[in-house]
């Protein structure tokens, strides 16, 4: 695995701050960011259904691993050199289920999150 | 010589030889490690490895010469050897804390190094062909 690409939802404030976030962290792989449901996204991924990534966070691996939602934070983390070491932390059988929950409460409020910390534009 | 003279000598010599043997061997077995961390880079782990046995001779040789002072006077050899057993028993305290130091830096750099090549920490969720543009 090399090549780690993200669909991201360019609309939501909390999205393009992790974006930017991102851009600047120590990485262990490539991290491409795409945004989701754009001809680019459709090109690269033609077989996978655009509808869901819309939803939450959706990481493809060069190979074409799909990882969705909390799956897909905890790769992201571990693509970063100074997070891989959390990304098993918290994938371990006794924190997974928190993290899926924390994780998938944040993406259902992420409009809420983002106006509430302004980051909205 | 009075008995002061003579437990400082002894101090500094048995301080001295117990920081070049904990130094050494160190040295010597820490050096596998870093080969391993560094992914067989010799010249860099014995850099590395000769830059933290200096550092470890700093931080001990610069503790014994802090701690020489005694502070009061010794009426008797019994006295002395009492005092000395004190100061000899803090400096291998502290080259202990610094020897378990160094094996925490030695294992933390080498989990650092194995992690670069771990698998990934979940199994994915469904898999698609991918198209390189």
């Amino acid at each position: 695995m090399q090549v780690l690409t993200l669909l991201y939802d360019p609309t939501c404030g909390l999205c393009r701050r992790v974006h930017g976030w991102l851009a600047e962290q120590p990485k262990l792989l490539e991290l491409r960011m795409i945004p989701i449901q754009t001809d680019a996204a459709r090109r690269r991924f033609p077989k996978l259904n655009h509808q869901l990534t819309s939803e939450d966070l959706t990481v493809i691996s060069d190979e074409g691993a799909v990882y969705f939602g909390p799956k897909a934070w905890l790769m992201v983390l571990w693509s970063l050199c100074r997070y891989r070491e959390w990304s098993y932390r918290l994938a371990a059988p006794e924190l997974l289920p928190t993290t899926r929950r924390v994780v998938s409460m944040v993406s259902q409020h992420r409009s809420q999150i983002s106006r509430a910390a302004g980051l909205s534009r | 010589m009075n008995i002061e003279i003579a437990t400082y000598l002894c101090y500094l010599g048995i301080s001295i030889a117990l920081t070049v043997w904990v130094a050494h061997t160190l040295h010597k077995n820490g050096r596998i490690f870093l080969v391993d961390v560094f992914h067989g880079n010799e010249p860099l782990a014995d850099s590395v490895n000769h830059l933290l046995v200096v550092g470890f001779y700093l931080i001990n040789l610069g503790y014994v010469s802090l701690a020489l002072k005694l502070g009061y006077t010794i009426a008797g050899a019994q006295e002395g050897i009492e005092a000395l057993s004190v100061k000899v028993g803090t400096v291998l305290l502290v080259l202990g804390g610094m020897h378990f130091f160094n094996l925490f830096l030695f294992s933390r750099m080498r989990r650092r190094a194995t992690m670069r090549n771990a698998p990934p920490p979940v199994y994915p969720d469904a898999f698609t062909p991918v198209q390189e543009v």
